[in-house]
């Protein structure tokens, strides 16, 4: 076969292709698809709610326990009536 | 006044073929191109509300599943590479060859040609092989790609002058090396 001939083919088997319709549960792998995703966005949000919950309540126990301790210094100081320097 | 729900089961007889047929043509490979299908759907039906009408649905479709087949398509070159343990090969003559050609478009007696021809366009950069695949394997006239490719009609026309060229010499070149061991073959 001449190369021109084997080009010429082989670039002309394109016009040979004919249009296929996908299979016909396609749709419903689609909506399955989408439900598994619209799932795991509900849990992710979830999530993340749960962790800055977690995350402020941690703060706000270090921050009223550091408080506390301040405190507690202060009263040591206040009680000490002596007036003594040395 | 309440928003319209898009009719996803219109809008999916309306492109589902348009979408598969593009994936395929970009795939060869009916599992993938349906995996593709799938996602491209999903994208669209999640993000439907927030198309901005800049241009039409159709041009909106194709960009999408032209974008996802060109990934789908880089992730298994990168999954290859790995296995190769990174190694491209230098040689000419190593196409890409296609290991699972299902293209259900094609007809028996056609199936050897047009595996050689995707094997080919397979090798194309890729705004060369969109520009091909488009116009002469989809049938899109060049205004109607150079939507879809935002760039002008006449790039379109140069993208597909450069793709032919770059076809018919790489044919050149497979037609040499497949004559060459057919030769080989009757000689011993």
């Amino acid at each position: 076969m001449e190369k021109e001939t084997f080009i010429e083919e082989i670039l002309n088997s394109a016009d040979a292709i004919k249009p296929v319709a996908p299979s016909e549960d396609l749709f419903y792998k689609i909506q399955n698809k989408m439900e598994a995703k619209n799932h795991s966005q509900e849990y992710s949000k979830w999530l993340i709610a749960a962790s800055i919950a977690i995350l402020i309540s941690i703060n706000t126990l270090l921050f009223f326990s550091k408080t506390k301790m301040n405190t507690n210094k202060i009263a040591v100081l206040v009680e000490n009536t002596d007036n003594q320097i040395y | 006044m309440k928003d319209k729900q898009p009719d996803f089961k219109f809008l999916y007889n309306q492109y589902a073929t348009l979408v598969y047929n593009l994936a395929l043509h970009y795939l060869q490979n009916a599992e993938d191109a349906e995996e593709i299908t799938q996602d491209v759907f999903v994208q669209v039906f999640q993000s439907i509300n927030t198309f901005k009408n800049d241009s039409s649905l159709k041009t909106w479709l194709y960009r999408i599943t032209i974008n996802k087949s060109l990934d789908f398509l880089k992730h298994k070159k990168s999954k290859k590479r790995f296995f190769i343990f990174g190694n491209k090969s230098e040689s000419e003559t190593e196409w890409n060859r296609i290991t699972t050609f299902e293209h259900p478009g094609i007809v028996l007696e056609n199936k050897e040609k047009a595996k050689i021809l995707f094997t080919v366009i397979n090798s194309l950069p890729e705004n060369l092989k969109t520009a091909f695949i488009l116009t002469k394997i989809d049938g899109l006239s060049n205004p109607e790609v150079a939507e879809i490719m935002q760039i002008s009609i006449s790039a379109v026309e140069s993208l597909v002058f450069r793709a032919k060229n770059t076809l018919k010499e790489k044919l050149s070149i497979f037609f040499e090396e497949y004559y060459k061991n057919s030769k080989n073959k009757s000689s011993k």
